[in-house]
């Protein structure tokens, strides 16, 4: 791995060495499982939204850390209880989405490196550029919408990667806030709208010829009504990209999947159809009872 | 000057990291301990808090950098050793 010639990621990780030192060793992991191409990426991530500013890196590390080390807490707890905490929706909205130091102090950092810092997140990357967006790429495909847009990850990522335009939907005003940077850093605010709405009590219309909802339904309490109303928003011929985590506790995930079989069965029940999968886990079980997160991404189609 | 404290951690770092002949200074720290990743830092966590009685919350455990940090912490907390 040349790392003198990615200079942001040599920073990040002399940062993550100093602060997290038991987090290091991912990075030489991920080039192993990914080679050149997980190291550009993420070079031209860090170099664009952080633009070698230590400063900048080392709290993008700090909110990084706390967010992983809060996870890897909560499954030492799952794996004894099988459970995730029982929280409502309100609640988790209160303590994470509507709670602004938080969002911006470990969750949204934390959510955007693990794109490239969690195995199963850049596998998820993979399926999508390998597999989603050829779909979308044709001269019918001119707007998307990314429902739950979390950092803009995935919606700075169709705009760069297609001619689209696109529009968000988040209920979070820290997550638009922050897609809205990420955008603007990548030059790409003039092709996309951010929107403050709840697509169940307000439904958009009309369906747009691309959607993308990742990892979204594990914070709901009812993600079988919000699939439905999701499936109004794609065009029939249109392609969706939706993605769900599986024992995979967080401080707001609500709705426990313990299988993809569980996801798949109830975008089919809310309306689509379901066309291709990448199952991806985050690490390799230590033990046959180890419950590992496992991110489940699937194509659909309406019916 | 957390002696008494370092002892009782000793069993425990050696444990987690499958390392008989650990021996914990202050300043020991991941680099030092090929075993010690992330996933193992956490059962490092969760055998400390099982050890102790105590529960370390994220805030705390983000400053926890070398053996020291988890000494200064544990006896700021009430832990003697």
């Amino acid at each position: 791995m040349n790392i003198h010639n990615h200079p942001n990621v040599a920073l990040f990780l002399a940062s993550l060495s100093r602060q997290f030192p038991y987090f290091a060793g991912v990075i030489a992991k991920q080039y192993d499982a990914f080679g050149d191409a997980w190291l550009d990426g993420f070079e031209a991530e860090l170099a664009t939204f952080f633009a070698q500013d230590q400063q900048r890196i080392d709290l993008a590390v700090r909110g990084y850390g706390k967010f992983a080390l809060d996870s890897m807490k909560l499954q030492v707890k799952f794996q004894k209880t099988k459970q995730y905490d029982n929280k409502s929706y309100a609640e988790a909205a209160s303590e994470v989405y509507q709670n602004r130091e938080y969002m911006f102090g470990l969750y949204l950092p934390g959510i955007l490196l693990s794109h490239y810092l969690w195995r199963h997140h850049y596998q998820q990357h993979v399926f999508f550029e390998e597999k989603f967006l050829p779909l979308v790429g044709g001269e019918g495909f001119r707007e998307f919408y990314d429902v739950g847009v979390g950092t803009g990850f995935y919606s700075k990522e169709m705009l760069t990667r297609s001619r689209m335009t696109g529009q968000g939907f988040d209920l979070s005003p820290h997550s638009l806030e922050h897609a809205t940077l990420l955008l603007a850093a990548h030059g790409l605010t003039d092709r996309y709208r951010g929107n403050l709405r709840d697509i169940i009590a307000n439904p958009v219309s009309p369906p747009a010829d691309s959607l993308v909802n990742i990892e979204v339904l594990e914070h709901l309490e009812d993600p079988l009504r919000f699939i439905e109303a999701l499936a109004r928003m794609l065009r029939v011929g249109g392609y969706g990209l939706i993605s769900a985590a599986i024992n995979a506790p967080n401080a707001d995930h609500i709705y426990l999947y313990r299988s993809a079989d569980e996801v798949r069965a109830q975008l089919i029940e809310g309306g689509f159809v379901v066309i291709d999968q990448s199952v991806d886990l985050a690490y390799d079980p230590r033990s046959p009872d180890d419950l590992v997160p496992v991110n489940a991404a699937f194509i659909v189609t309406r019916k | 000057m957390h002696e008494k404290i370092l002892a009782s951690l000793t069993p425990v770092f050696r444990e987690v990291f499958d390392t008989p002949n650990l021996v914990l200074t202050e300043e020991l720290n991941a680099k030092d301990v090929e075993a010690w990743d992330s996933l193992n830092h956490i059962t490092l966590i969760v055998e400390i808090e099982r050890l102790t009685g105590l529960t370390l919350t994220t805030d705390e455990l983000v400053e926890l950098q070398n053996v020291g940090d988890f000494a200064r912490l544990l006896a700021t907390k009430g832990y003697r050793g």
